[in-house]
């Protein structure tokens, strides 16, 4: 924008010059920004909704006022800070559990020499990524079914008694974890193994030339090389932490453990689709928005603080 | 990487190889083991369902379960209906991401900064669901296919992937048509497109499974049955009658554990397609997670 205005000082016709040489360019983008403006920005005023007392009959505009009201009625409400809470921890855990094991998982398949097991490895390895949420939770149902379920057969026959992984709270955790890990995992090898062709073939060498071995190669050599990567991940993730997807949540759990499975995405879904209660609905999704914004732009500083490539 | 290549194979068969194709090994059969398990319910008899002998194999191999569903014309019509948004979302989505791409690629655009910071202004603020869904409906979209494609047609992540690619390509090639007079509609179909087909095929695929995939917009915004997507239909298949067994199995057990192969007769058809295109794909979207982690 600056630098139009630069231009501008310049000459006005030479500006107009520049623009009408790309009009095609213009023409193209003119649907694009139509989009954006539709369905992302005008959507964006509706976050006044928060502020007001919203009727259906009267609209954005005829609403009545009431400041800071439904943001007080939702902070006083236990149900909005466990929904926070158990947002937190499933990222949390997802993210304890998944950001290390993808990394052990690339460093493995980047070990491994023979081409074709490695392809076939990582065909199978990326699949899941492409099924559907319902299809995830639905195999889960079925496999982590407390009567007959797959799971509990095999354990059953090693001695195992049954587990309620699907109704008790902490084995409900467990269960969604693991379908997130299983669903994620090969899918978060590709950026890593793509970070570890470009290391420098010269640097193994020199280790190897000096006897190091394989393990220390890993920690010297490997590591450091992906350590960008790895911390640009790891603050993308981080920086998640209070969004969480519907699907996972919604479509795996049930009454038993409502206590651990209403997350920020089902409450708010709950609340303004089933329940119509629009303001505080759209309350809870701008807190969550300006949490969201703040963990980025921290975490974007923590970045450039600690000599790494920022995010934004 | 040739040279550590042999540096690395003279080594002998060590028990940290041993253990680290032993570990994949079990990782990718953990990976795999859920589809075989569809699989082999979706198969099996209703008396080895029953007595939960099924694990690995089908047993009592039948169709039964295949017949019932493909014989239910819900299960057609939310195959059509998903067909149709798929397609249609696909084809919007990368119209739409191409011009985005394409235009904002262009260094010497006037104006290029402030139309990308509005697309990506738009992956850390929204206006939420209930905003953004008074504004479809107050478009007359409710009810309607074109809400499961229009409102979200544009994903900024391949908008990043697509415009990453356009920059790496040599900027003499549109020099040479500028100067035989093409303009920029002609250059970007003439020129671009062609070199662009692996980052094409990436970038839809990624449409056509989201829209594939796709349930939470349906549930939002679809409320006849007859326009029911796959996902949604699977849903309500899957999960539905859950909820009535969880209190009482007095209806007699064997209809439930017919639904249970049937269940997964209905996973299995519908995860199909993905299946079917996948390998052919594969190659290529590899490329694109990789050009979408350069930063924007």
């Amino acid at each position: 924008m600056a630098r139009q205005v630069g231009v501008k000082k310049k000459s006005v016709r030479e500006n107009w010059k520049i623009v009408w040489r790309h009009r095609w360019i213009y023409l193209m983008l003119v649907p694009v920004v139509a989009y954006y403006i539709v369905f992302k920005y005008v959507p964006m005023y509706g976050i006044v909704m928060a502020f007001q007392d919203y009727n259906v009959f009267q609209g954005v505009f005829g609403s009545e006022w009431v400041g800071f009201e439904v943001f007080d009625r939702i902070f006083h409400n236990s149900n909005f800070w466990s929904a926070v809470k158990n947002t937190l921890i499933l990222n949390m855990l997802t993210l304890v559990v998944n950001f290390p094991l993808t990394i052990i998982v690339s460093l493995m398949l980047n070990e491994i020499m023979g081409m074709k097991f490695k392809k076939v490895a990582q065909s199978i390895l990326y699949l899941p990524h492409f099924v559907s949420w319902v299809v995830v939770a639905g195999i889960a149902t079925n496999m982590f079914a407390q009567r007959d379920g797959t799971i509990n057969l095999m354990l059953s026959a090693v001695g195992i008694d049954n587990i309620p992984f699907l109704s008790s709270n902490a084995w409900w955790t467990f269960t969604y974890v693991l379908c997130n890990v299983w669903k994620e995992i090969g899918w978060g090898t590709i950026i890593y193994l793509a970070a570890l062709t470009s290391v420098d073939e010269s640097l193994y060498e020199a280790a190897y030339l000096d006897g190091a071995t394989k393990f220390q190669r890993l920690i010297y050599v490997t590591l450091p090389s992906i350590k960008s990567v790895v911390v640009t991940m790891l603050i993308l993730q981080v920086s998640k932490m209070m969004t969480i997807g519907l699907d996972a949540p919604l479509l795996l759990g049930n009454d038993k453990v409502s206590g651990v499975s209403e997350v920020i995405s089902t409450y708010v879904y709950r609340l303004g689709i089933e329940n119509a209660k629009y303001s505080d609905s759209t309350a809870i999704g701008l807190f969550q928005s300006v949490i969201n914004i703040i963990i980025l732009v921290a975490a974007d500083r923590f970045a450039k603080a600690i000599g790494e490539e920022g995010i934004i | 990487m040739a040279k550590t290549k042999t540096l690395r194979k003279k080594k002998k068969v060590t028990l940290g190889t041993v253990l680290l194709y032993g570990f994949l090994t079990v990782l990718v059969f953990i990976c795999l083991y859920p589809f075989l398990n569809v699989l082999a319910y979706s198969l099996s008899g209703y008396n080895a369902v029953l007595s939960g002998k099924v694990t690995f194999f089908p047993i009592d191999f039948n169709l039964g379960a295949y017949k019932e569903i493909l014989g239910k014309s819900q299960m057609w019509i939310a195959m059509e209906v998903t067909v149709i948004v798929t397609l249609l979302g696909t084809l919007l989505g990368l119209v739409l991401t191409i011009f985005a791409a394409y235009g904002l690629s262009r260094q010497t655009l006037p104006g290029r900064k402030m139309l990308s910071g509005i697309i990506l202004f738009t992956m850390y603020f929204s206006g939420g669901i209930i905003p953004t869904f008074l504004v479809v409906k107050g478009l007359g979209m409710y009810d309607s296919l074109t809400a499961l494609y229009i409102p979200q047609a544009i994903n900024v992540f391949n908008f990043i992937v697509m415009r990453t690619f356009f920059r790496q390509l040599p900027e003499s090639l549109e020099e040479a048509a500028r100067i035989d007079g093409a303009t920029d509609m002609g250059i970007l179909v003439k020129i671009i497109l062609p070199l662009s087909i692996p980052i094409i095929a990436t970038i839809g695929l990624f449409y056509a499974v989201q829209y594939w995939n796709g349930y939470f917009d349906a549930l939002l915004y679809i409320q006849s049955p007859d326009k029911y997507t796959l996902q949604l239909r699977l849903r309500s298949l899957l999960f539905a009658d859950e909820l009535n067994n969880a209190g009482a199995n007095a209806e007699g057990v064997g209809t439930q554990v017919m639904t249970q192969s049937l269940k997964m007769a209905c996973v299995a058809v519908s995860t199909l397609p993905i299946l079917v295109v996948y390998p052919w794909l594969q190659k290529y979207f590899v490329k694109g997670v990789m050009l979408g982690s350069v930063k924007g």
